[in-house]
């Protein structure tokens, strides 16, 4: 997952890479995943999202589609 | 110790000294830490790798490559947060080490494509927003089929 300056960099770099392109996520976004992932790793109860959560996590967000359901095989 | 009870307590010594020192910690280090054997911390590596808490390094089970959000080698998400500076594994978890720790931080990293420094920064619990954009190229299902790639 790597930072970009802007859309235009992204097809920049998928087309340099020949890698499609795939999902945009903005700061807020970003920042909003961060807090569901880590905001508990250093205490006892910390454990990661099940793949449900993890959907719902996203879909919350407005990130949809079976790129982000864990347990999709449309990717397979 | 029953086995959660002895992973949760791993677990714990790993995200501690980390953030005390910036530097996650080898099984050597934990075994003394936490005093147990490094054999029993091997095995808990293990057990939280197949849970998908932790990556050991590749070719050396005794190291910790990925301890999400931090990262056990230099990266291009360097993050300096409470004084201390850390690495963290991707655009993502540059923001998650600032989330974990509950503090302020700044991750001094780059565009992917042009190298164009762009800087990532978290005041009082909330991203600095700016117009950039996170590129995820592996979609959800896949993202620990090769995780240093994702």
């Amino acid at each position: 997952m790597l930072l970009f300056r802007s859309e235009e960099t992204v097809n920049q770099w998928c087309a340099a890479h020949n890698i499609p392109r795939r999902p945009l996520v903005d700061l807020e976004q970003l920042w909003q995943l961060a807090v569901h992932w880590y905001a508990n790793r250093l205490t006892v109860e910390s454990r990661r999202p099940t793949s449900d959560e993890m959907v719902s996590i996203f879909n919350s967000l407005g990130l949809t589609g079976p790129f982000w359901d864990p347990k999709s095989d449309e990717w397979r | 110790m029953p086995k959660d009870d002895l992973a949760t307590k791993v677990k714990l010594a790993i995200y501690e000294m980390t953030a005390e020192t910036g530097r996650v910690p080898n099984s050597s280090e934990i075994s003394r830490r936490i005093d147990i054997e490094e054999n029993e911390v091997l095995t808990v590596f293990g057990r939280l790798h197949a849970k998908r808490l932790l990556l050991p390094e590749p070719g050396d089970p005794r190291r910790i490559r990925m301890a999400p959000p931090f990262s056990g080698v230099p990266t291009a998400f360097p993050v300096e947060a409470n004084g201390k500076q850390y690495y963290a594994n991707c655009v993502w978890d540059a923001y998650g080490i600032a989330a974990a720790l509950h503090c302020d931080a700044i991750s001094r990293a780059s565009d992917g494509h042009t190298g164009e420094p762009l800087t990532l920064e978290v005041k009082a619990g909330a991203p600095v927003l700016k117009p950039y954009v996170a590129h995820f190229a592996v979609p959800a299902g896949h993202w620990w089929d090769d995780l240093i790639f994702t």
